[in-house]
């Protein structure tokens, strides 16, 4: 039980208005966006990199539990705090802090939300591009603790990719910052890759200085309709392998399709079995008209049906608000599901799809698919009830074969959503024992305590 | 305790965290308690047992906001959360835990038959100053009832709402009648407190008093008012019945088709209670009674209009809930010299005036932060009025724009229309 002194040492530190311990409070921080739960003793609202400091400091003082969290969209249940203790909230630190246009570079606090950040580097004519499906609702903090990926990843890289320096607030309370604004810097270890995905189990990320680059003048997304997924997911490959990088390239399956339509009404095709959106971007309008030209050219020679491409802004805003509520749409088909996001060599993404969709056979449970397929990162996700024994029984096993696959076909467990404690039994298996050896050393050199988001990305040794 | 089985759509809530995103008070407070995804959560918390025994501070999670229906708009899997708050609430006052102000404000309804607490009888107080006598007062016999609602008819503030609308009504030649004291609080209040014996009583009247008219339409400036007489009337009136097909919970947990509004889609009714009988009256919104008259050519218009730039801010009830998007747009397309610029935050993804749901009442303080968000909102759009449909947005906006300082005028879209027509 967590000490009341220590609540009191938490008041004096940052204000009590700061201090939640209601339990009406410590409900909304005790879930994330899959379906585990469990409360915290307190919740706090810190505003400033120094009372992040000053909480994890009575912390380890008291040896409790400190688990950082933004907007809590996580789907690894990698910000519930399992053991009690603190649920950090970063959320109130949310400034931008400097917008350095010469050096396209922009520094800012870790709770700040993802599109706030895109919407005003965007005013200046400058652009953050990892775009995870949350980005309205998660935080920069979260992002880079998850190392977030998202569709234009596949042109331009992933969350990490833009991170040039970070503030750290230490397991002790000391506060690191890491790298700078010079793009090449090979001076000692690359801590900012140390911290980023790290989950908040080697420290509080409380600010980011973030690399940004010129944004794409000219768009065009296209939306091409496959009778047969196969085809669909072999096109990915067609259009990879001649040359084309488009900014996005993401499949959706046929159930997919049917919950988005179900929820959103936008007139999508029914009787196919996939759907591609391909994404071309760029400074030159008639190059990317060329690209997104060529790609439906390609498309219809693996099979689709049909290939439209967004006529306004408008028609584009709605093909990736449909994309972005795939995954939350899916509560209409079941009461519960379980979202993996397993990447494998692109070249193996046909015979992936093809695999998955045999376990979900076998079982007898559906597994919708989409994803990222332009970069191998799927999203198959298996659909079932809670409530029902035998369903649920099922949904372990179902995991434990798509993991197989993945790592069957040269892949791994998780692309962009992070292990959480969700990934943690399959670890050990993607891993092998000498790299989790490492990771534990690594864990123990900057978290003797183990206060920090204990029990999460590394399993019990 | 018993409870409206609507109550168990939290259950299809998945925690994706997407109603933060366009959540008015958590925007302001990134606290997360104060967010659609934690006031669900506690829902669950108090079915599963987590709660034990809901306390006061449990039911003010229930009563700390303005029911606007962002979320349940943006909600991917249907869940509308403004109604299970409005269910939820009526079963924490069942326990005994209502807030105490908003208690105190069900007494008043009760007593008064209004919001203000004023004798009944001075709801035609805001007719007295008008170039001439209103000739709707009186009648026994009417084609258009216009339902003045307690705000625009008790607290003079709001008085130019309802002496706007009248004069325009005279213009048109049009044969309207006015309740007076037989005008009792639409009820609306009452219901999102959960009082629903009472709003059954007051709604009971007021059906008898606009039939003793032989009126064939209700008009009300109100837009609460208006979406209370369109959506919950005709259902709560009926007693209970199966929902029939097509219009059960089934279909109301999907978002609304496009050009459809959640409030057709989305019907509120009262515990137990599924549709009932028909008004025999159509309920419109004088937004779109005016627009209908324009277009009819009914109200003719004014060429020597200044030049104006104004915004239009989408009340919640006529709105998102209302379904109400196109008529005050119709309407300021055909009025010279208006030039429409809107908000990003419009139509479906208004953001609330901090008016709604009573919270008023219950935080004022909150509710007045969230109206300076939205005063300046409306400022960056470069604007010189912020045009509304409702007294209660207009109220709120009003003082938060004097509160901050900004130079910006808030009026009624009957306001407008009424220097627009011809004398």
């Amino acid at each position: 039980m967590f000490d009341p002194a220590l609540v009191e040492q938490l008041r004096d530190a940052i204000g009590s208005h700061k201090v939640l311990t209601s339990l009406e409070d410590r409900i909304a921080y005790s879930y994330d966006g899959t379906f585990a739960q469990n409360l915290p003793d307190v919740a706090l609202l810190p505003e400033s990199t120094a009372e992040v400091a000053a909480v994890v400091r009575i912390a380890a003082g008291g040896r409790v539990p400190v688990v950082p969290r933004g907007m809590a969209s996580g789907l690894a249940a990698a910000s519930i705090p399992f053991g009690g203790g603190i649920a950090l909230s970063l959320t109130r630190m949310n400034r931008i802090l400097e917008l350095d246009e010469e050096n396209c570079t922009v520094r800012v606090e870790a709770g700040i939300v993802t599109a706030d950040l895109q919407a005003e580097v965007e005013k200046r004519g400058l652009f953050y591009p990892p775009d995870p499906s949350s980005n309205r609702h998660s935080t920069i903090g979260g992002n880079i603790a998850c190392n977030a990926g998202g569709p234009r990843c596949l042109k331009y890289g992933v969350t990490g990719d833009y991170v040039l320096g970070l503030t750290v607030v230490l397991p002790d309370g000391q506060v690191l910052q890491t790298g700078g604004k010079a793009i090449k810097n090979v001076v000692g270890y690359d801590l900012n890759r140390l911290f980023v995905g790290s989950e908040g189990t080697l420290g509080v990320i409380t600010e980011a200085l973030l690399k940004l680059v010129a944004r794409p003048q000219s768009v065009r997304t296209a939306r091409a309709e496959f009778p047969s997924l196969d085809d669909a997911s072999r096109t990915v490959n067609a259009v990879l392998s001649a040359g084309i990088v488009p900014a996005t390239l993401e499949l959706m399956d046929e159930t997919a399709i049917a919950c988005i339509e179900e929820a959103m009404h936008l007139g999508l095709p029914l009787d196919v079995e996939a759907m591609l959106i391909v994404e071309a971007d760029g400074s030159d309008e008639e190059a990317v008209v060329r690209e997104i030209e060529a790609v439906a050219r390609i498309c219809r020679e693996n099979g689709a049906r049909q290939v439209s491409v967004a006529r306004d802004e408008a028609e584009r805003n709605a093909l990736w608000r449909a994309r972005r509520s795939v995954s939350p749409s899916l509560a209409r088909k079941a009461p519960n599901k379980l979202g993996e996001d397993i990447t494998v060599p692109r070249s193996a993404i046909p015979e992936a799809i093809r695999r998955i969709k045999a376990i979900s056979a076998r079982y007898g449970l559906p597994i919708v698919v989409f994803g990222h397929a332009g970069d191998g990162n799927l999203h198959p996700n298996i659909l079932f009830d809670k409530q029902d024994p035998e369903q649920w029984a099922k949904v372990e096993p179902m995991v434990e074969e798509i993991f197989g696959v993945a790592l069957a076909l040269g892949g791994t467990l998780s692309g962009e959503h992070g292990v959480g404690t969700l990934k943690q039994p399959y670890m050990e298996r993607a891993l092998g024992p000498l790299s989790l050896e490492i990771q534990w050393r690594i864990k123990r050199a900057l978290d003797p305590l183990n206060i920090m988001n204990p029990g999460k990305v590394l399993p019990d040794e | 305790m018993t409870h409206n089985p609507s109550q168990d759509e939290y259950r299809r809530c998945i925690r994706c965290g997407l109603c933060l995103a366009v959540c008015p008070l958590y925007r302001l407070s990134l606290n997360e308690t104060d967010s659609p995804r934690a006031r669900v959560a506690l829902l669950r918390a108090v079915r599963e047992g987590l709660v034990e025994q809901p306390t006061a501070s449990t039911a003010a999670r229930f009563f700390g906001c303005m029911l606007c229906g962002s979320c349940a708009f943006a909600c991917p899997s249907g869940v509308t959360v403004d109604r299970i708050l409005e269910l939820t609430r009526g079963e924490m006052a069942g326990q005994g835990l209502m807030p105490q102000a908003l208690g105190a404000l069900g007494e008043r309804i009760a007593g008064t038959h209004n919001i203000s607490g004023e004798p009944n009888e001075s709801r035609l107080m805001w007719a007295a100053n008008l170039p001439a006598p209103p000739t709707g007062v009186g009648k026994k016999q009417a084609e258009v009832v216009y339902f003045v609602g307690c705000v625009s008819a008790l607290f003079p503030r709001s008085y130019p709402v309802a002496q706007s609308f009248v004069q325009v009504l005279e213009r048109a030649g049009v044969d309207y009648g006015l309740l007076g004291g037989e005008e009792w609080c639409c009820g609306y209040p009452l219901a999102i407190n959960g009082e629903l014996e009472r709003a059954r009583e007051t709604m009971r009247h007021n059906v008898e008093a606009v039939r003793a008219l032989g009126a064939r339409t209700l008009v009300t400036t109100c837009p609460s008012c208006f979406h209370f007489w369109k959506h919950t009337y005709p259902v709560a009136l009926g007693g209970y019945s199966p929902p029939l097909p097509g219009e059960g919970p089934g279909e109301r947990s999907s978002p609304p088709l496009p050009g459809e509004g959640p409030g057709e889609r989305f019907p509120p009714p009262l515990p137990g209670e599924g549709p009932g009988e028909r008004l025999s009256f159509a309920v419109q919104h004088t937004t779109e009674f005016i627009a209908d008259l324009l277009e009819a050519g009914r109200l003719p218009l004014r060429e020597d209009l200044p030049e104006q730039v104004v915004t239009y801010h989408d009340p919640c009830d006529l709105g998102r809930k209302g379904g109400v998007f196109d008529a005050p747009r119709r309407i300021l397309a055909r009025i010279p010299g208006i030039q429409l610029v809107e908000m990003p935050e419009n139509r479906e993804g208004s953001y609330c005036c901090g008016g709604g749901g009573n919270l008023e009442s219950f935080d004022p303080e909150l509710s007045k932060a969230v109206a300076a968000r939205r005063v300046r909102q409306a400022a960056e759009t470069g604007a010189g009025v912020i045009l509304s449909a409702c007294q209660q947005c207009e109220r709120t906006l009003a003082s938060a724009a004097r509160a901050g300082r900004v130079r910006v005028r808030v009026k009624d879209i009957v306001e407008i229309v009424l220097e627009a027509v011809v004398v």
